[in-house]
């Protein structure tokens, strides 16, 4: 067995420890009401189990990283596949350091699930080692993308606990018009991590089924030197598609529910690399999810934020509120240093500038600028609890467009970072 | 306390009013083409004239002088030849200097042009191209008109007609 | 929020308009908040901002617009906002070709929303007027906000009084109160020394019965380091417009190459621009035969203009002063000047090149003579024959009329015209029209333009020895930047009080005894979850064991 096999193989053990380790919190925390024991006894040992199964899973993530690292010569931060699984790793670094701040037990139930589901996400890529371009061979890459990803770690975590928050907080049974609204937003915000989980299932469903579909896309593209021309490419689907490229003829589509051809054209207007294909992963996501709540809907027969907020019932919402901040306030001076300040070394270093107003850049700019608002509004009274807790949601989303949606939506330099 | 806080306030706001005046002054001025500006001093040279003698700008202090970038290559530099030629014959004697600027172009390329064209004004050779630089030129033809004093008068880029040299040359033979 | 008129709190202390807790005792001074039970609110310490006044004109007014945090927090949400907008499609400024032209592109590109676009001036979106006076406004705000507060701020922790009113111990955020059988005195210093363990600083009144605990004052001063390091770092930006401060430009060198940078006394060479490919034995499966790019680099060597440098008509003197190979991410520095990797062009150019002179009724050859591309001889000797240079053109073409003229200055397809004279040539010589490049001679059919010329005598290039060229076209970014060290030191102290803020917490424990009667309050300005822990630690060491939590007042107990 190589180190790459030997890699792959320790993050498959990771992913599995990370579920079991969130089954044990379950058990932690639901145990307590089957009742035959001390409930506190109960929730400890359990929890204590579950939080060694979690720092095992950790172990062995480690392991993928540095054996990875060893194996291909290079730091693993390089492509889509390697960074997001670096995310999940970062993530379970921050959950690891907040648990040992706090003791919170339950703040693992749902900041496993956001590290199971980001390390699913990444092996929806290619996860073959890629030798680097010349751009990103400099030693800034470990630099600027451990720590920059430890940042947004933190303030994953902080969105987990901001969720919870609310999960804990917001009354199912109120019938008022703002709290209506409240259990609207939540419950949207559930929908959207099914989203997610319902991009993966889509992708690992045609992936096993073998879906191919191909299309020639004709571009017309302006270079930096402002000359136009065209060329012709060939762009292979693995989703049947709803949205076909751009301007585009298909050239072989596997039939699925007799489909075979595009059912709508993408707008010119979405200029990523290949944002066809993305468009149309997205609708698929969106599809899948929504089938995917739809079914846990008619199952649990009420909302799902109704049916997750009584398990929380026995924590202080007082401590998730400061967790929140507090994972946030750890994770900001990380950011500004992995974010900004390694990135525009970097940047002057293989640019010749510091800032270019490249989308990513601005992207993490935005990050910042939103984070030092949400700090800065922790100031004033009134924002404590939930207003603060959906800034966090929300801050969260920010975080996620500027690591996935920019390289989804808007071109510019840092698009070799994805492979899609 | 009072009186002091007066002070560090008018200091502070004045201060932030200056700096931020001038970034802001700054952000409508920063995109234009990187061309020498009106009323500016236009940059100096010495260069070859055909004969391989220096030619300077200082040597013609006082007098309004045309500086035209131009290129055997360049089929409306050439097409405005002509015009100037004409100008330069109807102004010369009111001290006016045609002064034309090859872009690093063989000797024996430029002078075969000057004499199919039949042009008589002064023709220099910007070698290395450090003059086109210097002037911020980014497409040609382009002409600086430039008044005695040495300063900018005006700029055109693209072909002139004879209707737009006389017009601009009278500025600065007025001025 | 009205001010109360009389400041004077019953300690004695006379306060500055605007207080809101006695800068002494902590009193609560307004006569509403007095009677609320609400956890009192703690920042700054509750002292005036320095902006607050009775009758505020209109300098004050300004004031205490940038003054206000509400204000900052704002002009930094419409900050990111407009950001966004500047990401919606790309920015004019990503385009460096001199023909680019915004007003058809965005149109073009984008349709209507793109006419839109650029009609609102959103492809310049971060150079515009209201990006940058927003930026001006965050950053007055930032230095009006921060002296606003951090000396008052200063003052209060500087001269804290011990003994603190009831009503501020008990609407702490986190209070504890009970009765105690021991000796006060002996119990107050009990706690300290518990609190000391935990790196708190005591200090105890002179009764012995009232006791102040500090750890951390230091953080309170980071926010404000952070802002004076943002300042510096948004200073050294706008240092960049300073003419000369910021140089930014391309030059491109075909391999062999000097050329000046202008605006400096610099010049560069290039020995040489390589590429290399990753073999297929490096790649996955899926890359394979992609020609994904291993390196490439340009050996250049630069040097200063020592004399004749402004001087076109004499050659510079050149001394060379650094040589370097230039990576992507390893560009050549030379104090403030930056030569940066940027493109490539594969094309070659033709120097020079050696031809012979066949007689092609003999089949003798003569030669070879050196032919350069640019500036040649006008007169070469070659065995028996004489070759004298009537004209050339760099880049041969015939235009809409049918005369040859040249379509650039660069040697793409060179001509040229020779009269030769020698044996079995006409006294006066014949003209003989010469393209070095194999593929311009079928072009442009130079066996037909000599005509019979062409059965008597030929010009050829033997072997590509004889041929001098340069097989590629680097393309540099020359930049200077003088602000950048300041920015540098800028970001340095903003994150040094950045971490100073966040990782450390300000926290202070207050308690007084009196007839037996314990009160204890405490305050920090962030973790209090440790603070309560700290309390519950000391209280511990004095017998009192509690569950931390229940030393929590957050509001929620009313």
């Amino acid at each position: 067995m190589n180190w790459l096999e030997f890699s792959s193989s320790s993050l498959g053990v990771a992913f599995f420890l990370y579920v079991f380790a969130t089954i044990f919190y379950m058990v932690a925390i639901a145990g307590k009401k089957w009742g035959k024991k001390d409930p506190k006894l109960h929730e400890a040992r359990w929890g204590k189990i579950a939080f060694i199964t979690s720092t095992l899973g950790l172990v062995a993530h480690l392991l993928f990283f540095f054996t990875r690292w060893i194996g291909s010569g290079q730091i693993p931060t390089s492509n889509m596949y390697e960074f997001i699984t670096l995310l999940g790793m970062t993530i379970m670094i921050a959950y690891t350091i907040i648990y040992f701040i706090y003791k919170k037990l339950l703040l693992g139930m749902f900041a496993l699930p956001l590290a199971i589901i980001v390390i699913a996400y990444a092996s929806v890529f290619p996860s073959d080692v890629q030798p680097l371009v010349p751009a990103l061979q400099s030693h800034w890459l470990k630099i600027h993308v451990t720590t920059a990803a430890l940042g947004e770690a933190f303030f994953a975590v902080g969105f987990a606990a901001a969720l919870m928050y609310l999960l804990r907080t917001i009354d199912f049974k109120d019938k008022t018009k703002n709290g209506k609204r409240a259990q609207r937003w939540l419950e949207f915000t559930l929908i959207s991590i099914l989203v997610v989980i319902g991009f993966i299932i889509a992708a690992f469903g045609f992936k096993g089924a073998g879906y191919t579909a191909s299309f020639q896309q004709e571009n017309a593209s302006v270079s930096q030197l402002g000359e136009i021309s065209t060329t012709t490419e060939t762009v292979e689907y693995t989703m049947p598609p709803i949205f076909k490229p751009y301007n585009s003829e298909a050239i072989e589509v596997t039939p699925f529910l007799g489909m075979t051809d595009g059912l709508f054209e993408t707008p010119s207007w979405f200029n990523g690399v290949n944002s066809g294909r993305k468009l149309n992963t997205v609708v698929w996501s969106i599809i899948v999810g929504l089938l995917l709540y739809g079914i846990i809907r008619v199952i649990i027969r009420k909302p799902l934020g109704a049916a997750i907020h009584p398990a929380l019932e026995g924590i202080d919402p007082d401590d998730l509120d400061e967790i929140s901040y507090r994972a946030i306030v750890i994770g900001f001076p990380i950011f500004t240093l992995g974010g900004l300040i390694f990135a525009m070394i970097w940047a002057e270093e293989a640019w010749g500038r510091f800032w270019g107003w490249d989308p990513k850049e601005v992207w993490a700019l935005i990050t910042w600028l939103y984070y030092s608002a949400y700090l800065h509004f922790r100031l004033s009274r009134g924002w404590q609890g939930k207003p603060s807790a959906w800034l966090a949601v929300i801050g969260f989303v920010i975080v996620l467009f500027t690591l996935v949606g920019v390289n989804l939506l808007i071109a510019g330099m840092h698009s070799y970072a994805g492979v899609e | 306390m009072g009186k002091n806080r007066k002070k560090v306030q008018v200091v502070v706001l004045l201060l932030a009013l200056l700096l931020g005046g001038y970034a802001i002054v700054q952000s409508f001025t920063s995109n234009d083409s990187g061309l020498v500006k009106e009323g500016q001093q236009v940059p100096e040279f010495r260069l070859a004239n055909l004969q391989g003698e220096p030619v300077a700008l200082e040597d013609y202090v006082g007098k309004p002088v045309v500086i035209n970038f131009w290129g055997t290559f360049c089929e409306p530099c050439i097409r405005e030849m002509p015009s100037f030629e004409r100008q330069h014959e109807q102004w010369k004697d009111q001290g006016v200097e045609i002064l034309a600027i090859n872009l690093s172009e063989d000797t024996l390329t430029v002078s075969n042009y000057v004499k199919k064209l039949g042009v008589t004004y002064t023709i220099l050779r910007d070698v290395n191209r450090k003059t086109e630089k210097r002037y911020g030129i980014r497409s040609y033809p382009t002409t600086f008109f430039v008044n005695r004093d040495g300063t900018l008068s005006s700029v055109f880029v693209g072909e002139m007609k004879e209707s737009q040299i006389e017009e601009r040359i009278s500025k600065i033979v007025q001025q | 929020m009205l001010l109360p008129v009389n400041t004077k709190c019953e300690c004695g202390h006379q306060n500055a308009v605007g207080t809101v807790l006695c800068e002494s005792c902590g009193k609560p001074l307004e006569k509403e908040l007095l009677e609320s039970n609400e956890p009192l609110e703690m920042r700054y310490d509750g002292v005036a901002r320095r902006s607050q006044k009775a009758n505020p004109d209109y300098l004050d007014k300004i004031w205490n617009f940038f003054s206000s945090v509400k204000i900052a927090i704002y002009l930094i949400i419409i900050t990111f906002v407009g950001a966004m907008l500047g990401t919606i499609f790309p920015q004019a400024s990503t385009f460096i070709s001199s023909t680019f032209d915004p007003s058809v592109y965005y149109a073009e590109q984008y349709g209507l929303p793109g006419k839109i676009y650029y009609f609102l001036g959103l492809h310049r979106t971060y150079t515009s007027w209201w990006f940058i006076t927003l930026l001006v406004m965050i950053a007055t705000s930032l230095v009006i906000c921060s002296i606003d507060r951090v000396l008052p701020l200063y003052r209060a922790l500087s001269k804290q009084q011990i003994r603190k009113h009831h009503a501020f111990l008990k609407r702490q955020k986190a209070t504890y109160s009970t009765t105690l059988a021991e000796d006060e005195a002996e119990w107050t210093k009990q706690y300290g020394q518990a609190l000391r363990k935990k790196g708190y600083k005591v200090f105890v009144d002179e009764s012995g019965t009232a006791l102040l605990a500090e750890k951390n004052r230091f953080s309170r001063w980071g926010p404000y380091i952070n802002h004076i390091g943002l300042i510096l770092f948004l200073l050294a930006v706008l240092a960049r417009s300073i003419p000369g401060w910021n140089v930014d430009q391309y030059v491109s060198i075909a391999d062999g190459d000097t050329v000046p940078i202008v605006g400096t006394n610099y010049y560069v060479k290039s020995e040489g621009f390589k590429i290399e490919l990753y073999e297929n034995e490096e790649l996955p499966e899926e890359l394979k035969d992609s020609g994904r790019i291993k390196s490439f680099k340009t050996e250049v060597v630069l040097y200063e203009c020592s004399a004749n440098c402004n001087d076109d008509f004499e050659q510079p003197t050149l001394t060379e002063v650094h040589q370097h190979t230039i990576l992507v991410n390893d560009p050549l520095r030379y104090k403030e000047l930056k030569l940066h990797q940027f493109d490539f062009n594969l094309t070659p150019r033709i120097n020079a090149v050696s031809p012979m002179v066949v007689n092609v009724q003999t089949g003798e050859s003569y030669g070879p003579f050196h032919l350069k591309m640019v500036e040649p001889e006008l007169h070469y000797e070659v065995g028996p024959y004489t070759l004298e240079l009537i004209d050339k053109y760099m880049d041969f073409a015939i235009n809409s009329e049918g005369e040859p003229i040249t379509l650039s200055s660069s040697p793409n397809a060179p001509a040229f015209i020779f009269n030769i004279k020698g044996p079995g040539l006409a006294e006066a010589g014949e003209v003989f029209m010469y393209f070095p490049l194999e593929k311009d001679k079928v072009r442009f059919s130079q066996d037909t333009i000599n005509r019979e010329l062409a059965n008597k005598v030929a010009i050829k290039v033997e072997g590509m020895e004889n041929v001098d060229f340069s097989a590629a076209t680097t393309h540099l970014n020359v930049r200077i930047d003088k602000a950048i060290k300041y920015l540098w030191i800028g970001a340095v102290i903003s994150m040094i009080g950045l971490v100073m803020g966040t990782y450390w917490q300000h926290r202070r424990i207050w308690l007084r005894i009196d007839d037996q009667q314990l009160t204890l309050g405490a305050h920090t300005n962030k973790n209090w979850y440790g603070l309560r822990a700290d309390i519950a630690y000391a209280l511990k060491h004095c017998g009192i064991e509690l569950d931390p939590k229940s030393l929590d007042n957050g509001g929620h107990k009313g």
